[in-house]
This record gives structure tokens, C-alpha cells and sequence, in this order.
């Protein structure tokens, strides 16, 4: 040791000083906090009142019942006094305990002769006489997963996924009639679709990001999902790149990165409309599934615009149809059956950053396709062109 | 996208929906559910739950309990002036203490003499009444009496003493008039946190040749609470504990004469009733005659009215009362007489 430190040519080789320089600071951290949490550091931080917040996340009706799902998001446990259900005072359970420790979740049961179709509000106070309540708009049987609930939801995810898309993949043939300046206006159509979707989809992250227990920091995971999905997406892209394959078989791989990313907003779009069927709200469901049709047959569209030029087989079309209808189905599944905001919130983050790097792709692609003969006025309709299809058929849905 | 409703979304979406029927025919399946025609009663309607909460509050802890406060009259400590009047002293003191209002909440409340409702003061007319008054909480308070005496015995802040200070002990002194049921209260501001918050009692004052005898006779003092603080009440009772005489029915026997002294000083609603089940009773609003006006099974009280209810049980049985709010009962506001033979 002596040496080493007389050694002035390995002035960067790692010795009991760096060793103890880097765990000091961890020690007197550790020291720190220990003294902090003994003596409360001189600071008097006891609240006045508890801090609670307890999240009912689910409700379930069964004939005769209403069973709540509730999550504690609070920093404390939290004890169920009380349930009240439309300025009532019922008997009640909970399973497994009233007492429900951080971030633990528990099923409040209350026997109920709720009515079809009437609306109901429930509160529940805690033992420090804190309210959390809910409402459930419409009162209907919740589906459970059986055959006929399961046939449903994958019936509205074919209607607001599947069908469409493959309905948008048929203009294949005559799309591929098109010149190159009509090719390029629909890749910046693509672009103008995704740049839509791709807000809709954040802005729908960002709104349920509200319902995640706050420990769970829902806005956080909307921005690692939606970061960590486009630059993964982007590194593959590079890495594929680079990986000495032809064009057309580049164009190809970006036409499913299209359909991935559709098929994560068709995800979205599955999970929340088997949410709303869930808690009745299907009700306007029929209008809104015609509306979904028409407007994701764009979608189907945007998937093959990059491969116009080339011949993907049948297989790879049926292939990228699956990709980016198909996640509807399994949306609509875990939404009907197993509605969990945090879940939905990371799906929804991983769609947003998978349709902006799939933006950023195209815009690629069309700067290299104009290259040698600009066309901005093209590029800039189509764009336009594209937000405007979607602002346009969003009309029938919102 | 598709956002979450709320039931008046709801609503004008079912009106949105009619307009798309068009839609709704093309999928025929999709639209069962697009109805917004009322929809049918559920076939497994059946009646066996009833609102009630679970277990029971601790009145050792609480230290009263609603059963003993329907019978507990306070006389004060009686003797006679020089000029022979009677002259009855009472000590009130204001206390804060948690109740348990419902099993597993308790209620930061403001009490006269740790109870709630305050003492039943009870006296003759006539009598002389002197109420040592000390303030053993940490706020100002007060006693504001309903009946006829000077201005500085009101009670009010702008009166007398005012405001008793913590720690500080007042005496409130009067000839007791006019006969009748009344009450009593804290008179601070903002008052109705201060009633709501638990200070208040019934006070009787006996006509001098007295009521008629009864077998029994019981206080039942109407209030709420509003755990949270949003000025709502959240729990509804007669003598503090909701569904306390649900879980304890009153005992009386077939034919006996019963006499109740109903009081209402809920806060924050408009009024509060009261309904006696398969029977009817006479009503003496205030009591302060000694002839019914009425002759129903129900009466209403807004706040601070209070009557008195006479009746006696033609059958054995059990028989609810309850406000006919019948919000406020399902909220905690029910009990039962159990007639037995």
C-alpha cells in the first residue's frame, strides 16, 4: 500500500482511500437518516391529522351485492369504519382485514339489492373519518369471464380493430398503381394519422396517469414507457440499418414498426372501451364502434404506405394486419375482465412512444424519398391531410 | 378518446345515442345495450338486507349511553329561597372529548358535561334555576337557554358575560318560565359548529300542577354529524349513537302510557321528523299547553322546534320509529319500541 501510494504513475488505480471517499458518504447518510428518524432532526413534523388516501379502483355487481376493490395510496394503513351507499349506512366486509396496509388492496363486500339500471354513490370512511367514495353511473351485472362475456369483447375487438384495418389493407393493389409523388403524400398522410394518434394516445396516458395510486407516480411511468419504448424502437431501427439489409427490406420492417405501433394505440382503444363496458357506459357503444371503424381504416392504410413500392407477400400483410388490429381484441379482454389503471397507464405510455418513433421513421423515410426532387407543399398536405382525416372521423366518436 | 362519463355525460350521451340508432341498426348485436328506455326491475329482487352499521360503539368509553340518557333528568340541587321560591342549582361544564359516533369513528366532539346530548334540565315553573357554568375546553362557549328571561342570561356574545372564555366559570340565573319542553345550547359563532360539534340538551320545565301521570317518560334529543367536516351531516341519531335503539329497542309494556319529549337541533339539514309506527300519538308542540293540537304519527321539527308525544302500545310487538326523512334514517336515525304482553 505503501508503494502504491508513493507511485505517482498509477495515480487512477483504485486503493483504501477511493474505497473509503466512496462509501464515507453512504455511511453518513446512513447516519443521517438514523439520527433524523431518533430525534426528528429539531423539525416537529407530526401531522395535525392523518394522511390517508384510499383508492377505489374496481366495483363489482353481483345480483345482491356490490363488492369494492380498493387500494390504500396513502403513506399510512388504512382502517375501514364505515360504508355508505346512497345516504345509507350498510353492513359490510372486508376481505382480508378492514385494516389495509400501503399500497395493499382488499375487497370491501356489502350486501345489496341494487336495481338495474339506477345509479348509485358509495362512500366508504376510513377510521379517521375520512370519505372515499365512488360512483357507479349505471347498476348492471359485471361481467365475468365466461365463454359468452369472453366472445363479446373479442367481438368489439374485431369491430374496432381487426376489421378495419384489414378493411384499409384491401386499397393495397390500387395504392400500389400510384406515382411517386402520390406515394410520398400518402407516407406524410401516415405521418399526419400517427402524429394524432400519437397525441390522443398521450393525452389518454396522462389522464388515467391521475388514477394510479400517487406512490406509483403514474406521470413518471407515462415518461419512462412512452422514452424507453422510442429510443428502443430507435436503436433497433439503427441497428437494422446498419445491418447491411436492402431498402425494400427496410421498408418492410418500418411497415410493422407502423402496425406495432397502431396495434399498441388499438391496445388503448381496446382497454378503454372494455373499461367502459364494464361499468355500463357501452351503452353508446354501437354509434361508437361505427365511428371506430371508419376511423381506424386509416390505420390500416398507414401500414402499408411504406411498402407501396415493393411486393410484401400475402403473408406479411395478413401478418401486420394481426399486429395492429389484434391488440383491440386483447384490450377489450383486460379492461372487460381485469381493469388496472396502472397496467393501462404503461400501455398507453409504451403506444405513445412507439407511434412518435414510428413518426420519426417515416419522416425519414420521406426525406430520403425527396432527397433529389423536393415536393415540401406535398409533404405538408399530407401531414395536415392526415390530422385532419382523424380530427374529421373523430367527429363521429367523441 | 373515450373518456370516462359521469352519470350527466351519460345521460346526454344516451341522447346522442338515439340520434345514432341509424348506426345502431347496422349492428344489430352492438345495440341491445343502446337503450335509454327505463330499463326492467331485476327478477332476484328480494328484502333482506337492512342499513345498520357493524358492532357496536363503546359507551364505557364514550361515557354515556343512549338507553340511560332517555330516562336521566337532571333536578339540580334543590332548596328554598327566603321568599320560599325554589331555587335549583346545576353544574354544566364544556368539555372536548372524542365520541364514538358509529363503531370505528370517532368524533372530535365539544360536550356539556361529556355527554351528548348535555344534561336534561328539569325544573318547575317558577322555580329559580342557577346554572354554574364553566368552561373546561379550549373555546370560548356559552349557554343560550329557550325561554323567557333577561337579556344578560341570553347567552349571546353580544349579551351579559358574552362569551366564556376557557377556564372560566359563569353563572346563568332566571326564574324558569314559560312551562314546556325547550333547550339549550352554545350560542359562539360560527354556532352551527358549534351545535353540530355536540353542545347542546333538552330543558323541561314542569307546569306547576304538573302533566298528567304516565308510566314513562323519555327524552329523545334528534341530532346529526358531520364527521368530515363538509357541512353535511354524514350520521343521523336520536340521543348521538345512530341505530342505537335499533340495536337496543325500548322496552315498554301493552297499554302503558309513554311520554316522549322530542327535540330537534340537527344542523345543516332543513328539518327532521319523527314517525311512530302502527300507532298514533297527541302532540303538544312545545308543551306549552297542556291540550294536544294533534292527534297523527308524524310530526316535523326545523331546528331548535321540539314537542311532546303521548301514546300507549294496543299490540305486543316490535315497532320501528324513525325520521321520515327517510334518508335520515337510513343514515342512523331508526330505533324500535318492543311492546311486550
Amino acid at each position: 500500500m505503501a508503494d502504491r501510494a508513493a507511485s505517482p504513475t498509477k495515480p487512477k488505480s483504485f486503493n483504501l482511500t477511493t474505497a473509503l471517499l466512496l462509501v464515507l458518504p453512504l455511511l453518513v447518510l446512513g447516519g443521517v437518516i438514523a439520527l433524523f428518524l431518533s430525534t426528528g432532526g429539531g423539525l416537529h413534523l407530526s401531522a395535525p391529522a392523518p394522511v390517508e388516501d384510499l383508492k377505489i379502483e374496481r366495483t363489482v355487481l353481483k345480483p345482491g351485492s356490490i363488492d369494492l376493490l380498493v387500494r390504500n395510496a396513502g403513506p399510512q394503513d388504512v382502517t375501514i369504519a364505515q360504508a355508505v351507499i346512497n345516504n345509507g349506512v350498510w353492513p359490510f366486509s372486508v376481505s382480508p382485514s378492514p385494516s389495509i396496509p400501503r399500497l395493499s388492496q382488499a375487497t370491501v363486500h356489502v350486501d345489496y339489492e341494487w336495481v338495474q339500471g339506477e345509479a348509485y354513490a358509495v362512500t366508504l370512511f376510513s377510521k379517521n373519518a375520512l370519505p372515499f367514495s365512488t360512483e357507479i353511473p349505471v347498476a348492471f351485472t359485471t361481467p365475468q369471464p365466461n365463454s359468452r362475456t369472453f366472445w363479446s369483447f373479442t367481438l368489439i375487438g374485431l369491430y374496432v380493430g381487426v376489421i378495419p384495418v384489414y378493411l384499409g389493407l384491401f386499397w393495397f393493389p390500387a395504392l400500389r398503381l400510384l406515382g411517386r409523388r402520390w406515394m410520398v403524400l400518402l407516407l406524410a398522410i401516415t405521418a399526419g394519422l400517427l402524429v394524432f394518434l400519437g397525441l390522443d394516445t398521450l393525452s389518454e396516458a396522462l389522464e388515467k396517469a391521475g388514477a394510479v395510486p400517487a406512490p406509483l407516480q403514474g406521470i413518471g411511468l407515462v415518461g419512462i414507457g412512452a422514452v424507453a419504448t422510442f429510443f428502443l424502437l430507435d436503436a433497433i431501427s439503427r441497428r437494422q440499418a446498419s445491418s447491411g439489409k436492402s431498402e425494400a427490406e427496410q421498408r418492410l420492417s418500418l411497415a410493422y414498426m407502423i402496425a406495432t405501433g397502431i396495434g399498441l394505440h388499438n391496445l388503448g382503444e381496446g382497454l378503454a372501451i372494455g373499461a367502459a363496458y364494464n361499468v355500463g357506459e357501452i351503452a353508446l357503444g354501437a354509434f361508437l364502434v361505427v365511428g371506430f371503424i371508419i376511423q381506424n381504416i386509416t390505420e390500416g392504410l398507414g401500414i402499408i404506405a411504406p411498402v407501396l413500392r415493393d411486393r410484401p407477400g400475402l403473408r406479411s400483410l395478413a401478418l401486420m394486419g394481426l399486429v395492429g388490429g389484434g391488440p383491440a381484441i386483447l384490450g377489450a379482454w383486460i379492461g372487460g375482465f381485469a381493469p388496472n389503471a396502472t397496467l393501462a397507464v404503461l400501455f398507453l405510455a409504451v403506444g405513445t412512444g412507439a407511434i412518435f418513433e414510428v413518426v420519426y421513421e417515416i419522416a425519414k423515410l420521406i426525406q430520403k424519398d425527396t432527397a433529389r426532387q423536393p415536393m415540401p407543399f406535398t409533404v405538408f398536405s399530407g401531414i395536415v391531410a392526415g390530422m385532419l382525416l382523424l380530427w374529421v372521423t373523430g367527429l363521429l366518436i367523441k | 378518446m373515450k373518456d370516462k362519463l359521469t352519470r350527466r355525460n351519460f345521460l346526454q350521451a344516451s341522447a346522442v345515442t338515439l340520434l345514432g340508432t341509424g348506426g345502431a341498426a347496422l349492428l344489430g348485436r352492438g345495440g341491445q345495450k343502446a337503450t335509454a328506455a327505463p330499463m326492467a326491475q331485476m327478477d332476484h329482487m328480494q328484502h333482506g338486507g337492512m342499513p345498520g352499521v357493524v358492532g357496536e360503539v363503546d359507551h364505557g368509553k364514550n361515557g354515556f349511553n343512549p338507553t340511560d340518557v332517555l330516562t336521566d333528568f337532571d333536578y339540580g340541587e334543590v332548596s328554598t329561597l327566603p321568599g320560599g321560591q325554589t331555587l335549583r342549582e346545576y353544574r354544566v361544564s364544556s368539555v372536548n372529548k372524542n365520541i364514538e359516533i358509529v363503531p370505528g369513528i370517532e368524533f372530535p366532539a365539544w360536550t356539556f358535561n361529556g355527554r351528548i346530548p348535555g344534561p336534561t334540565i328539569r325544573c318547575t315553573e317558577g322555580d329559580h334555576i342557577r346554572i354554574h357554568f364553566s368552561n373546561g375546553s379550549t373555546h370560548p362557549h356559552s349557554m343560550h337557554f329557550h325561554g323567557i328571561h333577561p337579556s344578560e342570561m341570553d347567552g349571546v356574545p353580544s349579551s351579559g358575560p358574552g362569551l366564556i372564555q376557557p377556564g372560566d366559570t359563569f353563572t346563568y340565573e332566571f326564574d324558569a318560565e314559560p312551562f314546556g319542553l325547550h333547550l339549550y345550547h352554545c350560542h359562539a359563532f360560527p354556532l352551527a359548529r358549534h351545535i353540530a360539534k355536540g353542545l347542546y340538551g333538552a330543558f323541561i320545565i314542569d307546569p306547576k300542577e304538573g302533566r298528567p301521570p304516565v308510566d314513562r317518560e323519555l327524552v329523545m334529543v334528534m341530532s346529526g354529524f358531520d364527521v368530515d367536516f363538509d357541512d353535511a351531516n354524514d350520521f343521523y341519531a336520536v340521543n348521538a349513537i345512530p341505530f342505537h335503539f335499533d340495536q337496543h329497542p325500548i322496552q315498554i309494556r301493552v297499554g302503558e302510557k309513554v311520554r316522549v319529549y322530542l327535540v330537534n337541533i340537527l344542523e345543516f339539514d332543513l328539518i327532521n321528523s319523527f314517525h311512530l309506527h302502527a300507532n298514533f300519538f297527541n302532540y303538544y308542540p312545545t308543551g306549552t299547553s297542556l291540550t294536544p293540537s294533534e292527534y297523527t304519527d308524524t310530526v316535523m321539527q326545523t331546528q331548535a322546534q321540539r314537542g311532546i308525544l303521548e301514546f300507549s302500545y294496543k299490540y305486543p310487538g316490535t315497532y320501528m320509529f324513525h325520521a321520515h326523512n327517510t334518508e335520515f334514517a337510513e343514515l342512523g336515525w331508526t330505533g324500535h319500541f318492543e311492546v311486550l304482553p
